[in-house]
């Protein structure tokens, strides 16, 4: 549905909720929460689609994507966790559920695809989203994205006993220099070349 | 909520939901106001169409929709945004004027600068549009001096006392809307209030 | 009840229903819920509300009022989460003679006391519109620190605005009793207001 360069997105399908187990009970769950250790079943996943479609129902408004690398590999998921419309405000919130994908380059080019679809598409005016001072490499992919830190609440979470802050980020149309301008910058076409140039050779 | 010069818009009370439905639905200007509606309705079947409103607001229902209260405390009807596309930044309009003794007068034209002033202002849509019957001339006028253009005629939509009666669509688009304090002025409607509530109503 | 300085904390019932329908239309609401369509609220949509925080699993909703038992508003803790142990704080000040005063700024103090002393939450948030002034500067009384600003995030009156966010640690509160002493609070000296009509007369007058 959405094409980018290291990765497309895709509507979930019946094999996401496999997936979603898998991944609420790894350690990308225990970065996406800011620290909480999860233990899921299926039935509570279940429970969780459920909760979904009556929000959505009740007029809470949200898009949602799995993530899949080009060779077809469902990797996570991404989108529109909350969209506000009289505000015009989408919020987002991602999860790259396979530590092997961390890194490389996959999660930015899915956040490059769903900030387009969120200006081009949905004609909001500005993205943000919160994640935690632990995320470091989150972190850096908002910078080099060009979100800016807008706000720091102290202490909002816990991870293994410490407290962390929770980081509000945020970006506004105008600061959206377009999709491939940073493409470019972030060089992610080099990037598939090489990555997808290892998988062939069975690197 | 809104506060204008001849009418105010608040939220619906227990009397519109008790007496004035009932009464509003059943007499003359439910015609106008429904582009050609025109059957009685039982008590049994406005508090089912009311139970029905309320579970479509638990359901994300997008309108928001005032009552219409005339300076002087009387309700004279209502008027609101009966759906929003807020993807596209599109509102519906419909205005409904209960008691005749309001028609003309400017009632409704004050109610309908204050609705639009707060589509703009506060939801920031982009475009508002309305329909009404080809028959309801009053209603057209009103809408063409607050600056909507008529932009469609779906012909011969609706029966009315025998006769096939066009329905049009007019729009308005937020570049073209100079602002309710131009309009205002415009169309002297602080005279008409002052007119009829008196001096420094 | 809880008492205060110069307010106590009350269940939101009665009297503090029947003001509800009134204060739910005013800017006090709409200033504390920003991320809410500005709409007309009808008795029904007030009736839910306090139902709906009634069975909140994540939030409760107070009446706070002076000391002579007139109502004077609302102090709500929202969006809960138990491991973190941290909530949303508001105060919505109904009774619009009352916006700005000690009375208010006592109704912030107890909140913060319940959050921190009974509920035993380790942080509280609090955002605020940055022309709201009266509420920033209470904030920064009771001790909330600026934690950030979200540009141009609330769409209000033709606009976009942005929203400054606070928040305070458990650590930071150095309970109710001394911030009290610290801040020597004035009470206003208003007169109570009549009691609100009861429902079984007809609403036909103009507010």
């Amino acid at each position: 549905m959405l094409y980018g360069v290291l990765v497309d997105l895709v509507p979930h399908s019946k094999e996401s909720r496999e997936l979603e187990h898998r991944w609420a009970n790894n350690e990308s769950s225990f970065w996406a929460s800011g620290g909480e250790w999860r233990f899921v079943t299926r039935a509570q996943i279940e429970a969780r689609y459920a909760r979904r479609a009556e929000e959505r129902e009740r007029g809470r408004l949200g898009v949602g994507f799995e993530i899949r690398t080009k060779a077809g590999k469902p990797i996570g998921s991404i989108g529109i966790n909350w969209l506000q419309p009289v505000h015009r405000l989408a919020m987002l919130g991602a999860k790259i559920g396979e530590p092997d994908y961390w890194g490389g380059g996959y999660g930015t080019d899915a956040l490059l695809l769903i900030v387009e679809y969120a200006f081009d598409w949905l004609d909001v005016r500005k993205v943000w989203l919160m994640t935690s001072s632990m995320n470091a490499r989150v972190m850096r992919q908002m910078e080099k994205v060009g979100f800016t830190l807008e706000g720091r609440q102290r202490q909002a979470t816990l991870a293994e006993g410490v407290w962390h802050d929770w980081l509000a980020y945020g970006l506004l149309r105008e600061e959206w220099p377009g999709r491939e301008t940073l493409v470019e910058r972030l060089g992610l076409r080099e990037r598939a070349q090489v990555l997808y140039a290892d998988a062939e050779s069975g690197r | 909520m809104l506060s204008g010069l001849l009418v105010d818009l608040v939220p619906f009370t227990r009397e519109w939901y008790q007496e004035k439905m009932y009464t509003y639905w059943n007499n003359e200007s439910r015609l106008w106001a429904t582009m050609g509606e025109c059957m009685p309705i039982s008590r049994a079947s406005i508090a089912r169409i009311i139970e029905e409103r309320a579970q479509g607001r638990e359901r994300g229902y997008s309108g928001v929709h005032f009552m219409m209260r005339a300076k002087d405390g009387t309700i004279i009807g209502s008027i609101g945004l009966n759906w929003i596309d807020y993807h596209s930044r599109c509102g519906f309009l419909g205005a409904w004027i209960g008691e005749e003794a309001y028609w003309g007068g400017g009632y409704g034209t004050d109610a309908l600068l204050l609705v639009v002033d707060y589509a703009f202002r506060w939801l920031d849509l982009r475009r508002l549009a309305l329909g009404t019957m080809a028959l309801n001339v009053r209603a057209q006028r009103n809408v063409e001096k607050c600056g909507f253009r008529l932009e469609g005629r779906e012909r011969q939509t609706t029966l009315v006392n025998g006769e096939w009666v066009d329905a049009l669509t007019y729009g308005l688009l937020r570049e073209e809307w100079p602002g309710r304090e131009a309009l205002v002025e415009e169309l002297g409607l602080r005279e008409k209030a002052a007119q009829r509530y008196g001096e420094g109503a | 009840m809880l008492e205060g300085t110069l307010v106590d904390l009350v269940p939101f019932e009665d009297d503090f229903a029947i003001y509800l329908e009134t204060w739910m239309n005013e800017e006090a609401w709409f200033r504390a819920h920003v991320w809410e369509r500005r709409e007309p609220h009808t008795e029904d949509d007030v009736k839910k509300y306090i139902e709906d925080m009634e069975k909140s699993e994540h939030g409760g909703l107070i009446g706070f009022q002076a000391k002579n038992g007139d109502p004077i508003g609302a102090l709500i803790f929202d969006h809960e989460w138990t491991r973190v142990r941290k909530a949303e704080a508001r105060v919505v000040v109904g009774d619009s003679r009352y916006e700005g005063t000690d009375e208010a700024l006592d109704g912030l103090l107890m909140l913060v006391r319940y959050c921190f002393e009974t509920r035993n939450l380790h942080r509280l948030d609090a955002v605020a519109l940055p022309f709201h002034e009266t509420w920033i500067e209470h904030l920064r009384r009771a001790g909330f620190v600026h934690e950030g600003t979200l540009r141009q995030h609330i769409r209000w009156d033709g606009d976009y605005v942005d929203l400054e966010m606070f928040g305070l640690l458990q650590s930071e509160w150095p309970g109710y009793a001394q911030k009290v002493a610290e801040l020597s609070l004035q009470p206003s000296g208003l007169e109570p207001k009549p009691k609100p009509e009861k429902k079984d007369q007809k609403d036909a007058q103009p507010s």
